[in-house]
């Protein structure tokens, strides 16, 4: 009951989180991404594109691009139109311009047991080879309202993968070569820049630098407020860190789960288990064709 | 959100009274019946509600009683609902959704059942208008729901393979609606003799349903689900309408077991993911 009162109160003053149900408008664009691949990187850089005159940090970036889970809808309402906003969430017909990030799996799930623990919703010592069977069936405090990795990821390029208003970015090409990748979102967005200012952005953007930033300015900022500091919220931002620290069945776990999604984005299986993989149901580019008359 | 508004809201929304839609308290063991509008699903509902009530013949209120749809009963109703819950709706895939019945039907024929169901009736003489609206559709203009495809879509490249997730056809249920509705009874784990479900079948026939819907003055058109068993877009649907639909969609419609009647392949490039298959 108090907590519907909490809800009502916070409604009525406009103060309850976006989240998935907030206005939309046809000009909005949104970053959208399962948690823990590689979004506030983007953020930044996205920032730091369409903003080149000021620099981004903790303290500025949820009025440059601001985040549904973490903002009130009020607050949404108030950002300047066109608005490019963050998200964490599944498939929304809503969305119609997504900039979609997407991670190894092996090394979001890594990424994203830190984090439960930074933020208390599991608990410190929960043992790792319990946590990835529920990290598969997305069956963890946080995921309930998101959906699993695969069905995160699914939802999102069965529908939209290869429509002009979706724009597929690999958190590992990101980290390869972020210059080539921050091109091709700053054609998106319609932004003109040069290959100089986009390594100015990359630069400010980079890991390093956020992290500094985050030991001075983590108390003010929404969604490190108040929480342990002893686990940073700005991660390794390497790739490929699973090859170390993952158990070997939790790598076939993984694997047996979202093999041939994998294979599809490009990530090279580890599995050395003989069991066939389940095909998907439609494989990605049976969803839709593209007419001819609509390529660019 | 006006302050008024909003207040009004918060009294609902603490008596309950207001209708649940995303605030649902969703439990394990609710089933939901999802199709994208228009794809049959009055009938088929009449039929799965008369599994869950043997006696008497279900009516338009019972069939609310039954198998509510998430904005179409306040909260305080859904909490006091007796488990396991049925309940249905339009979303795309919802990842709370653990038990799923997915109603799927030839988007050539939804088509038809969506422009019928426009305010102003028109005919289907291949106009600028229809083609207009054969644009929107394919884009989801209108839809809050998203497109057919992306509908259908979010649901099989998520859930297609899960044990719990159970794909019907309308044109399988027409065609052989007994055996389709026992997946439905297992699914839902309702013990019916064939006995049972001839009954369900024999209480639900189309021009009950028909009846009951004009007796409530609503407007809904099953001559055209009728019609569509056996092709009812062949003979109505104008062959640009049938090309357009069949641009968008083709690949996912043959998954589903729809032939493409457009053979121009050539017209289509059919997307690759090679630029993804390179490894990193």
């Amino acid at each position: 009951m108090i907590h519907e009162l909490e809800y009502v109160l916070n409604q009525i003053l406009g103060r309850d989180l976006a989240e998935r149900y907030f206005k939309t408008f046809a000009d909005d664009t949104f970053l959208v991404s399962f948690p823990r691949s590689g979004n506030t990187w983007t953020r930044f850089l996205i920032g730091n594109l369409v903003r080149p005159h000021e620099s981004i940090t903790f303290l500025n970036i949820e009025k440059v691009i601001p985040d549904t889970s973490a903002l009130s809808n009020r607050y949404l309402e108030r950002i300047p139109r066109p608005r490019i906003i963050k998200s964490h969430q599944f498939f929304d017909a809503r969305y119609k311009k997504v900039i979609y990030i997407v991670r190894d799996p092996r090394d979001v799930v890594l990424s994203y047991y830190n984090f439960q623990r930074k933020y208390g919703e599991i608990d410190d010592q929960y043992p790792l080879e319990q946590y990835i069977p529920r990290f598969l069936a997305g069956d963890l405090p946080g995921l309930i309202g998101w959906g699993s990795w695969g069905e995160h990821v699914l939802s999102w390029l069965a529908t939209r993968h290869n429509s002009p208003g979706f724009l597929l970015l690999r958190y590992e090409a990101m980290l390869a070569d972020p210059i080539c990748e921050l091109g091709k979102v700053a054609k998106f967005l319609g932004v003109v820049t040069t290959t100089e200012a986009l390594a100015g952005v990359v630069e400010r953007s980079s890991a390093d630098n956020m992290r500094k930033m985050e030991k001075t300015q983590s108390d003010k900022w929404v969604v490190t407020q108040g929480r342990r500091k002893d686990i940073p919220f700005v991660g390794k931002a390497t790739r490929g860190g699973w090859h170390s620290l993952l158990p070997e069945n939790a790598i076939d776990e993984i694997e047996a789960a979202w093999g041939p999604l994998m294979k599809t984005l490009g990530y090279k299986l580890a599995r050395r288990s003989s069991a066939a993989l389940e095909p998907p149901y439609i494989r990605l580019q049976n969803s839709y064709r593209v007419p001819i008359r609509q390529q660019v | 959100m006006s302050v008024i508004r909003r207040l009004a809201y918060g009294i609902k929304h603490i008596l309950e009274l207001d209708e649940p839609r995303h605030h649902l308290a969703i439990y394990p063991d609710d089933t939901f019946v999802v199709s994208f509008p228009g794809s049959g699903n009055t009938w088929t509902l009449f039929l799965i509600a008369n599994l869950l009530q043997p006696e008497p013949r279900v009516t338009l209120p019972d069939l609310k009683r039954l198998i509510p749809a998430i904005d179409g009963q306040p909260r305080k109703f859904f909490r006091a609902m007796p488990r396991p819950r049925v309940i249905r709706h339009h979303e795309s895939f919802h990842p709370q959704y653990k038990n799923v019945i997915y109603i799927v039907r030839d988007p050539r024929d939804v088509l038809i059942s969506a422009y019928h169901s426009l305010p102003e009736r028109t005919d289907l003489d291949g106009g600028d208008r229809l083609m207009s609206f054969v644009a929107e559709f394919v884009a989801g203009a209108r839809s809050p729901v998203g497109s057919w495809g992306e509908n259908v879509a979010s649901w099989l490249a998520t859930r297609g393979n899960a044990p719990r997730f159970l794909l019907l056809r309308f044109e399988d249920m027409w065609s052989e609606t007994v055996g389709e509705l026992d997946k439905v009874a297992r699914f839902l784990g309702i013990q019916a003799t064939s006995g049972h479900l001839a009954e369900a079948v024999n209480r639900s026939p189309a021009d009950h349903v028909r009846r009951l819907e004009q007796k409530t003055a609503r407007k809904i058109d099953l001559d055209s689900s009728r019609s569509s068993a056996e092709g009812g877009w062949r003979t109505t649907l104008p062959k640009a309408a049938v090309s357009e639909i069949e641009s968008a969609w083709g690949p996912l419609m043959s998954r589903l077991g729809y032939e493409l009647c457009d053979t121009a392949a050539a017209k289509y490039h059919t997307v690759a993911v090679t630029e993804l298959d390179r490894d990193l």
